[in-house]
């Protein structure tokens, strides 16, 4: 795996970078028919593009289960790999576009904000993100961090006319823009220290007996930083309540799943070809019996682990001081990061598996709150205070049921995908023998119960005060909440063939490094 | 002639530079710069490595880092400008709309 290949075989990398390609081209195509509907009005030419949006991410879809599923490879010169984990990442993320696609359609429309290169750029978003978690090289996962950034930059800061949603997006790129260049400073590091960028050959050179240097240590810790930046761990989180709060609902659902994902799946990445069994399978023997997994992790782990603990109780405990309904869930995804981090820390098989279970299951429940946040909402910014959702339950029962249901997931209660998710990730923890902070967690997510449970209590036990109308919902959202809200129940009630999936998937790791 | 060590110590020192001018100015096109320092600073470190391992990749990487750096910019600038048509201002501390 370490010899470049050369050769570029284009049908070989339509098998292994598929899923791209098909993103990466029909973005350009949609700008052209974009182009040639502008005869039409904008609601017309907004629907045209939206549904082709949502066709393509199911192409996407089908391209990833049905093809790149089965193969294990590297192409492009060593740079993008096609394997079990990245491509069930990928297909989270694509889910979470599509969910996202659908969405928009509705949510646009109640902001007269419909314009193709929405989703020409929600097209590139994913893209970039498939493109990071595939990346084997820190080069080219820079680039595609920058194109999933630069895309999700401009998402955020799409209502002109909200000084919030631009706001937020400055913040948003100016921090995510320091994170990055934090990242690219740790690349150069481990450049200079092993001649590469690839990370097998990077690990190989460690297991050569370079993780003692203290260089080596710094690129990684800013390599890491650059991960936690965009996965909003405390105390990387600064710009996350702002920007979840500042951008259209619908984005911020996106972002905090599929950005998330890609963060969550090219650390686990790093972490476990840098550092893990590659030592043991290099095929040098005597590296694995000098050099293992233990070597490296005294550095990261209680790293790790106090970013878990403080993303736990910050996030949970900032959230309940919120009135911005938002904004509180722009904690609770902080606290969510830090839980899903507990798989990274047990950084064995079941954590991976963990890491991925609770990825869907988050992409599915949060994609699916602020879908009711935005039609709840009508025009964004007009009703999203707490205050707004009493007593909604009995004056849009669907809407109360869909908001209840998608919070006590999160809440981490049967039976929902919440609660299995959790208990992954803490059995992962716990078999890894960290008590302390699976305790902890569990206590972190009875505070968590709390904010979210307050809204329901708002929402059923409480009088309407302020007259709260609801926008107009339009037929794809529906599809979408449906799909969410089944997802959640399924995945609550039958997880065993989600978790086996992904327990394929992670296996999938180390076929192929 | 310099050694290998003064042009990184050049870097670090430049990359530093980037990061204070970052958590201390509050201009927000002065923060932009700063960004673009540590990105050049890296990109002067690249190609010292580069250079020392007479290796071909970090001077491409800079290529590359040239490229992105410059779409941020263009990004980047145009949340500036719709920002500074809301708030005639581009003091990052009078962007307090969104807090707690």
């Amino acid at each position: 795996m370490n010899e470049i290949n050369l050769s570029f075989d284009f049908y070989h990398l339509w098998e292994v970078c598929g899923g791209q390609l098909i993103l990466i081209v029909a973005g350009l195509l949609l700008m052209i028919i974009d182009m040639l509907l502008l005869d039409k009005d904008a609601e017309t030419r907004g629907k045209y593009i939206g549904w082709l949006t949502v066709f393509i991410f199911v192409a996407t879809l089908g391209h990833m289960v049905y093809r790149q599923w089965d193969i294990h490879d590297i192409v492009f010169m060593g740079v993008f790999s096609a394997d079990k984990f990245s491509v069930f990442i990928s297909i989270v993320m694509v889910f979470s576009g599509f969910l996202a696609a659908l969405m928009s359609m509705g949510y646009l429309r109640n902001n007269a904000l419909m314009k193709g290169e929405y989703y020409i750029l929600l097209i590139y978003a994913v893209a970039g993100a498939i493109g990071l978690v595939q990346s084997v090289d820190l080069l080219m996962m820079f680039i595609t961090l920058e194109v999933m950034s630069l895309a999700v930059y401009a998402l955020a800061a799409f209502i002109k006319e909200s000084p919030f949603s631009q706001e937020g997006a400055l913040k948003y790129f100016l921090l995510g823009s320091f994170g990055s260049a934090f990242f690219l400073f740790g690349v150069a590091l481990i450049y200079g220290l092993t001649g590469s960028v690839n990370i097998t050959s990077i690990a190989l050179a460690i297991s050569g007996g370079l993780y003692q240097s203290l260089p080596l240590l710094v690129g990684f810790a800013m390599i890491l930083v650059g991960f936690f930046f965009k996965m909003a761990m405390v105390p990387f989180h600064m710009w996350t309540p702002d920007v979840y709060e500042g951008a259209p609902s619908v984005v911020t659902g996106f972002m905090a799943t599929a950005v998330k994902a890609a963060a969550f799946g090219v650390c686990i990445k790093v972490l476990y070809v840098s550092f893990g069994p590659i030592l043991a399978n290099s095929g040098q023997p005597d590296f694995a019996s000098t050099v293992s997994l233990s070597a490296l992790a005294p550095y990261w782990k209680p790293v790790v682990w106090w970013l878990a603990l403080l993303s736990m109780f910050f996030g949970n405990l900032i959230a309940v001081s919120q009135t911005n309904i938002k904004r509180m869930l722009a904690y609770s995804s902080i606290a969510h990061a830090g839980y899903m981090s507990l798989g990274i820390l047990a950084a064995n098989g079941d954590g991976r598996m963990g890491v991925l279970f609770y990825l869907f299951a988050y992409t599915l429940m949060n994609i699916g709150a602020f879908g009711v946040v935005y039609i709840i909402d009508g025009k964004e910014r007009t009703a999203q205070n707490l205050e707004d959702y009493r007593g909604l339950g009995y004056k849009y029962p669907a809407l109360g049921f869909l908001m209840g249901l998608f919070l006590v997931a999160m809440a981490g209660l049967p039976p929902t995908a919440g609660f299995v998710a959790k208990f992954y990730v803490f059995y992962a923890a716990i078999k890894e023998g960290y008590f302390l902070l699976a305790a902890l967690g569990i206590l972190t997510s009875v505070i968590g119960a709390y904010y979210y449970l307050r809204v329901i209590y708002m929402m059923y036990m409480k009088e309407e005060i302020k007259e709260v109308v609801r926008g107009p919902v339009a037929a794809p959202t529906v599809i979408a909440l449906v799909i969410t809200a089944l997802g959640v129940l399924y995945l609550g009630i039958l997880p065993e063939k989600l978790a086996n999936i992904a327990n394929v998937a992670q296996q999938g790791l180390s076929v192929i490094f | 002639m310099a050694g290998i060590n003064e042009y990184i110590i050049l870097a670090c020192i430049l990359f530093g530079l980037g990061v204070i001018g970052f958590l201390t100015r509050r201009n927000a096109l002065i923060l932009f710069m700063s960004v673009e320092l540590m990105l050049n600073s890296i990109n002067l470190m690249l190609v010292t490595f580069s250079a020392s391992r007479a290796d071909m990749g970090g001077q491409v990487m800079v290529l590359f880092i040239f490229a992105v750096a410059a779409a941020e910019v263009a990004v980047g600038l145009a949340i500036l400008i719709c920002l500074f048509k809301h708030m005639k201002s581009v003091d990052i501390n009078k962007f307090d709309l969104l807090k707690w």
